[in-house]
């Protein structure tokens, strides 16, 4: 069923991306496709943050399948691991993955009993004590659409935080359709379970987001993604500003959820509606300030909470003018 | 009617009509519109010369080399007195309405002048923006049936007049009640640029205030003002103290070999004053930088004197003094009843980083301006001049170097930061003396 899913997914995108054989196999031919949709470069919507999202959904399913898929696109290479070894290595793994899913379920949601899941009020989602935690983000920057903006991100001092830094450059990619670029983007990878099924995350008892950083006083957009494997989700997130301060105090950013606006391939919506927060597939970060030059941002851990004094639901309010069909 | 006048009516209709369309449908092969236009101009002009509804033939000069700028630039290079500022680009714009009354190759005109916007300074001038709206001849694309607003109406013009608010929207100018009405007599009520008019309206009156920390639109010129503002913008508490501890002195002072002394402003809240006289003065404080600020489009570069973390046993316990009346007790503990559901601590344990003691602005990111700033502070911090300040001065990765302990980049070689703590110690001694 897992692979069936898998080959639906991949269908979805060969859609995308017409190429005349596909390996016979289905299993190794999602893979491939996988991998041609990620070498994409060039976005067929108007550039902006909508192309660091496409790129970053191929990147998403070309890069975990990376590794099994190397002899196959590029026989030049020696492939430094054997292809039976790294099969078996694959199936133990997920075999072990959903083991372990079977085996938290009995004891409650996501391996933690339920009484503890419940009375939580404030939850870490992401922190950056280790390596490993790098491994779920991803960056990306208008590289993707030639620009020429550099984004890197690694661990900071003392392995206790992660520094996102890199070099902003508005310059607009010369293709001729391209007028302004200039972004830099870190996007969390979609949770996965065993058999690469997609998760999503479930916040629907918190009501705020809580960012601990040090910045260098550049504003950045907040992004979240809902599951984007709905045709007619695909572009759309839900976003807002975070403003840094800059110096070399830690600045504590609270967001609640029910500020961020609904945006469709980078432009903001005329009708409005709340984020919902039960299948929240991915969060990001985005610099795209039209200031070139150097910035960074270290990140110290990313939470949840339950702000008891926030009481609003959502906070702007659909008008007439732009929307008549919702006040009939 | 004759024969020249025949063949002149043809070739005067048969180009009429040919530019409008040509105006109308593409932006491409407009450019060469207005390249035959004048030369069928300048035929007939040769051809005939009684025709009354020929535009007598325009001054502007023939276009030059074949890969040829764009049209109507002439009229800004030929800005008088050369300098560019708002009068000459508001003057440029009225003269493009006076060659010609029909306003041929409005569209491109429009583009050109928001591309020339940035040189001349102007981008962010309202009415600037409204004069180049009022470029558009007005009444004249508005839709008139139910069948004219099914369809995108003039669609190379409703795409100019969008492209006008893009470039306010890009660079933050809220439109007013004049844009408003200008919109309204040239596209009408249901086209695109009044769309995106009140959505301006709407999402930027929702986002003017939603920075916490904001700065203001026009940055101060002189770096002492500027570094004033940095650093009130960077220190959270008010009670803070901005000092100048040097000027930047005047250019025109005789001496070449003595270079321009930078400014250098240091802030200093009263407990970091009162933490500084408690340090232990066998433990060294360094000088870290430079870190960038950024204020708007400027970056700064400022310096901080720093800490390190006290490893756990040499932290000192508070002490809590005993309660000598009940009824007004000197600390409330009021966490009794608290179970896991009012637990809003995160379960994590927050990155932990040594006390800042004050951050500097200077103009000069050298060790000798840095020097200087530590003198300064010795004045209001006397217990200063006890402590070693080693200097670790990096390239301004922007990233806090590592501390003594576990460090994952190296950062400048610690032998350096020896003799350079010898070399302040020396210093130290020879500024008390």
């Amino acid at each position: 069923m897992a692979l069936v899913l898998k080959f639906l997914n991949g269908t979805y995108i060969f859609r995308k991306c017409p190429k005349p054989n596909v390996a016979s196999c289905p299993f190794l031919g999602t893979h491939f496709v996988d991998y041609c949709s990620s070498s994409l470069q060039k976005p067929v919507a108007a550039p902006g943050k909508t192309s660091s999202q496409r790129n970053s959904e191929g990147d998403l399913q070309g890069h975990h399948q990376r590794e099994v898929a190397l002899d196959i696109t590029s026989p030049e290479e020696k492939p430094l691991i054997s292809f039976d070894k790294a099969i078996k290595d694959e199936i133990k793994d997920q075999l072990r993955r959903l083991k372990d899913d079977i085996v938290n379920h009995w004891i409650g949601p996501e391996g933690r009993p339920l009484h503890e899941v419940l009375l939580e009020q404030a939850k870490v989602v992401w922190q950056f004590r280790g390596k490993e935690d790098l491994d779920k983000w991803m960056v990306t920057s208008d590289k993707t659409i030639g620009g020429r903006s550099e984004v890197f991100l690694k661990m900071g001092r003392n392995n206790q935080s992660a520094l996102l830094y890199g070099t902003l450059s508005s310059e607009a990619p010369k293709d001729g359709e391209s007028g302004r670029s200039g972004y830099c983007a870190m996007i969390s990878r979609i949770p996965r379970g065993p058999f690469e099924r997609k998760r999503a995350y479930d916040w629907s008892q918190f009501n705020t987001l809580y960012l601990r950083v040090r910045g260098d006083g550049r504003p950045w957009m907040v992004n979240i993604r809902e599951d984007t494997d709905i045709m007619q989700r695909k572009n759309q997130m839900y976003s807002y500003f975070m403003f840094t301060r800059g110096g070399p105090y830690w600045q504590e950013v609270k967001i609640p959820f029910s500020k961020f606006f609904y945006s469709n391939q980078g432009r903001i919506r005329d009708a409005q509606y709340q984020l919902l927060l039960d299948k929240i597939s991915s969060i990001g970060f985005t610099l795209a300030d039209k200031v070139d030059g150097p910035f960074f941002l270290e990140i110290d851990f990313i939470g949840v909470f339950t702000d008891p004094a926030h009481t609003e639901e959502f906070a702007y309010e659909n008008s007439p003018e732009l929307n008549p069909r919702l006040f009939k | 009617m004759s024969w020249a006048q025949a063949i002149l009516l043809a070739r005067g209709l048969s180009w009429g009509w040919g530019g409008i369309c040509g105006a109308a449908l593409t932006r491409a092969p407009f450019s060469q519109a207005p390249l035959w236009a004048p030369r069928g101009l300048h035929r007939s002009a040769t051809a005939c010369n009684s025709d009354s509804w020929l535009v007598p033939p325009s001054p502007e000069p023939p276009k030059g080399p074949p890969k040829a700028p764009a049209p109507h630039e002439e009229l800004f290079t030929q800005a008088l007195g050369g300098t560019r500022d708002k009068a000459n680009f508001v003057r440029a714009v009225q003269n493009f309405g006076q060659h010609n009354v029909y306003k041929r190759g409005h569209v491109d005109f429009i583009y050109l002048a928001l591309r020339k916007m940035r040189e001349y300074g102007v981008e962010r001038d309202l009415a600037v923006y409204n004069l180049l709206l009022d470029v558009f001849p007005k009444e004249v694309f508005r839709p008139r049936s139910i069948f004219q607003s099914m369809f995108i109406h003039y669609p190379r013009q409703q795409e100019c007049g969008i492209a006008v608010l893009e470039q306010m929207e890009s660079h933050g100018v809220m439109p007013n009640k004049e844009t408003e009405f200008l919109l309204l007599q040239i596209f009408g009520r249901k086209s695109y640029p009044m769309l995106k008019f009140i959505r301006m309206k709407l999402w930027f009156s929702r986002f003017k205030n939603i920075n916490p920390f904001p700065v203001p639109r026009d940055l101060p010129q002189d770096p002492v003002d500027l570094a004033k503002l940095g650093l009130r913008h960077m220190e959270p508490n008010l009670n803070a103290t901005v000092t100048i501890y040097q000027m930047p002195s005047s250019k025109d002072s005789t001496g070449a070999a003595d270079p321009t002394e930078p400014h250098i402003v240091g802030i200093q809240t009263p407990d970091q004053q009162a933490a500084l006289a408690h340090h232990n003065p066998a433990r060294p404080i360094f000088v870290e930088g430079p870190f960038s600020l950024w204020l708007r489009d400027k970056c700064v570069y400022y310096h901080i004197l720093r800490a390190d973390l006290l490893p756990p046993e040499e932290r000192e316990v508070e002490e809590i003094p005993e309660e000598w009346n009940l009824y007004y007790p000197m600390q409330l503990d009021l966490d009794y009843g608290r179970s896991g559901w009012d637990d809003y601590e995160f379960d994590i344990q927050e990155v932990e980083e040594g006390p800042v003691f004050a951050i500097c602005m200077a103009g000069a990111h050298d060790q000798a301006t840095l020097a200087k700033w530590i003198q300064g502070l010795q004045e209001t911090n006397p217990a200063l001049a006890q402590i070693p300040v080693v200097f670790r001065l990096a390239g301004s990765t922007g990233e806090l170097l590592g501390s003594s302990s576990g460090l994952e980049d190296p950062p400048p070689p610690p032998p350096e930061g020896q003799e350079e703590e010898e070399d302040n110690q020396q210093r130290q001694q020879q500024g008390q003396s």
